[in-house]
């Protein structure tokens, strides 16, 4: 399980990273997450099996979509009260859902 | 207020969402954003060349010799003074990308023609002489670096433009029968660099009959020096501002769409201040209005100079939800990353949080431009701190050392306390309320 976080620099959803690791690890599923910056995002799309974007880059996921399209991985905008309050566990769960 | 929220999404989102997914400024920005890691190389070298440590030149000069500074600043003139010929390629590249052509070409062929477009002489004064020579056969270094920005990422579009398009009308030449097909493709690989080439250079040749001379005059005439004087100054700064923060008010990254388009204009501005204190650090510097400007003074712990918010929050909030909020939000805060707040408390659609949210940044934008245009207080000298470097370490190393600005980032932490802390406290005893109400369901109150 592959999950790609990316947001404006990769500063913010790095921060969700650690916490969704955490949650990943309680709930024993075995899942590698990452963020980048929204500009790096295609080098990383083929390793991915889902992308989650920061809700302050939504305005991207148009661009992102096509090129999630061509992955054939799904793709959507973290809720922003759990990407505000930095829920790991239901940002993981949002990702497991879309796979 | 709510009349507001719904104006934003209405109509203030899909435009900026335009703007920010505009590929030539998409390439601009992601361009830029190839030169910053340099920058902040650069920038380390400058730094300690003019340590504002009493004893420490004379430390340098003993344990390395008299040249000491000028040698420290041989990377600073590999980073910043060749920041528009990287820029050059990167534009390109990262426009030829989002036409899935090849970028590592078209970066190529907009470095070529960047050069093309600067006279490869240099207007020097022997001693003693009256008038200049022109000496031939070098690359003026002053147009590879901020004063050749603009000339680098316009023709970085162009370029790239004009070679995306051949390349995609799929031209074919015919050769005689029996020439390999690989030998035809070979010269078709050719045109898309050749029509740049010849478009450039025929531009140059028409410029030089002008009185401007050069595509580098024409620019900077038109453009770069319009585009400086209104994105140097208060009013314009006061825009950008404003419109940044009524993105993030809707929930967008204003600073990253904002900076897209003003990015360029702050980095020229930035490196006007940089040349001049490398040259002389006691000299006065041209510009307050830097990239560092925002990034340090205005935005203190994110957008919005949150961080006096959670520190008002830790400090005095009395609902379960502020405190813990707090006691998340300082950890990033400190590093000037705020979505936590943005969206956890939430800011974002929040008629009552908008208001100091827009309020604090403009206020701090007035003192600080105020405080540095009188002389109260030192300017960015154009040493490029990260964003992510914490307040007060962050003025330090982005004036030279100069407290005063330290102390501006302390006096502006405190008004945007000051801003703040009544919003806070409506927003906390409301919380509150409803924390109150959970537990005891017969009082809750309607929503």
């Amino acid at each position: 399980m592959n999950i790609l976080l990316c947001c404006a620099s990769g500063m913010s959803t790095s921060l969700l990273v650690s916490r969704m690791e955490q949650a990943a690890q309680e709930k024993g599923v075995k899942a590698k997450i990452w963020a980048v910056s929204a500009d790096e995002v295609n080098n990383h799309l083929k390793d991915a099996d889902v992308l989650l974007v920061g809700p302050q880059i939504r305005y991207k996921l148009p661009q992102l979509k096509k090129a999630a399209d061509q992955q054939g991985i799904p793709v959507d905008v973290i809720n922003p009260a759990d990407y505000g309050r930095v829920d790991g566990k239901k940002v993981l769960e949002f990702a497991l859902n879309l796979i | 207020m709510g009349g507001l929220v719904g104006f934003l999404e209405k109509h203030v989102m899909p435009v900026a969402g335009r703007i920010a997914e505009q590929r030539h400024l998409q390439a601009i920005r992601d361009g830029l954003i190839l030169a910053m890691p340099l920058l902040i190389i650069g920038s380390i070298f400058l730094v300690v060349a003019a340590l504002p440590i009493p004893g420490f030149p004379e430390f340098m000069a003993n344990l390395f010799g008299e040249q000491w500074q000028d040698k420290l600043l041989y990377p600073v003139n590999a980073t910043f003074d060749i920041m528009a010929l990287i820029v050059s390629f990167g534009v390109a590249y990262r426009l030829a990308e989002k036409y899935n052509v090849d970028p590592v070409s078209a970066g190529a062929i907009s470095v070529s023609a960047f050069l093309l477009a600067t006279p490869f002489t240099f207007s020097f004064t022997p001693e003693g002489a009256k008038d200049a020579v022109d000496v031939a056969g070098v690359i003026p270094a002053q147009f590879m670096g901020s004063q050749g920005l603009f000339v680098a990422m316009l023709l970085g579009l162009v370029a790239t433009e004009i070679y995306r398009y051949i390349i995609q009308r799929n031209i074919i030449i015919q050769l005689p029968e029996g020439v390999p097909p690989a030998v035809s493709r070979s010269f078709v690989a050719l045109i898309p660099g050749l029509v740049v080439i010849l478009v450039v250079w025929v531009v140059r040749l028409l410029i030089e009959l002008t009185p401007f001379e050069s595509i580098h005059n024409v620019v900077s005439t038109l453009l770069s020096k319009p585009l400086g004087l209104l994105g140097g100054s208060l009013f314009g700064a006061l825009i950008a501002v404003l419109l940044v923060h009524l993105l993030w008010s809707a929930g967008l990254h204003g600073a990253a769409i904002v900076g897209g388009v003003m990015g360029p204009i702050w980095l020229s501005l930035m490196d006007e201040n940089r040349k001049v204190f490398q040259a002389d650090p006691s000299a006065e510097l041209p510009n307050v209005i830097t990239q560092q400007f925002f990034d340090l003074w205005v935005y203190i712990g994110g957008s919005g100079a949150t961080l006096a918010l959670v520190v008002a929050m830790i400090l005095s909030a009395k609902s379960a939800q502020m405190k813990s909020l707090g006691r998340l939000a300082i950890g990033p805060g400190i590093f000037n990353i705020n979505e936590p707040i943005t969206f956890g408390m939430p800011i974002v659609l929040n008629p009552l949080l908008i208001i100091p949210f827009v309020l604090t940044p403009l206020v701090l934008t007035v003192t600080t431009y105020v405080a540095m245009s009188t002389g109260l207080v030192a300017k960015p000298n154009g040493v490029a701190v990260p964003w992510t470097t914490p307040p007060l370490i962050s003025g330090y190393l982005a004036t030279g050392g100069k407290i005063s600005s330290v102390i501006m980032q302390g006096i502006n932490f405190v008004i945007a306390i000051a801003i703040y802390y009544p919003f806070l406290r409506i927003w906390d005893k409301q919380k509150l309320k409803e924390e109150q109400g959970m537990e005891q369901p017969s009082n809750q109150a309607a929503v």
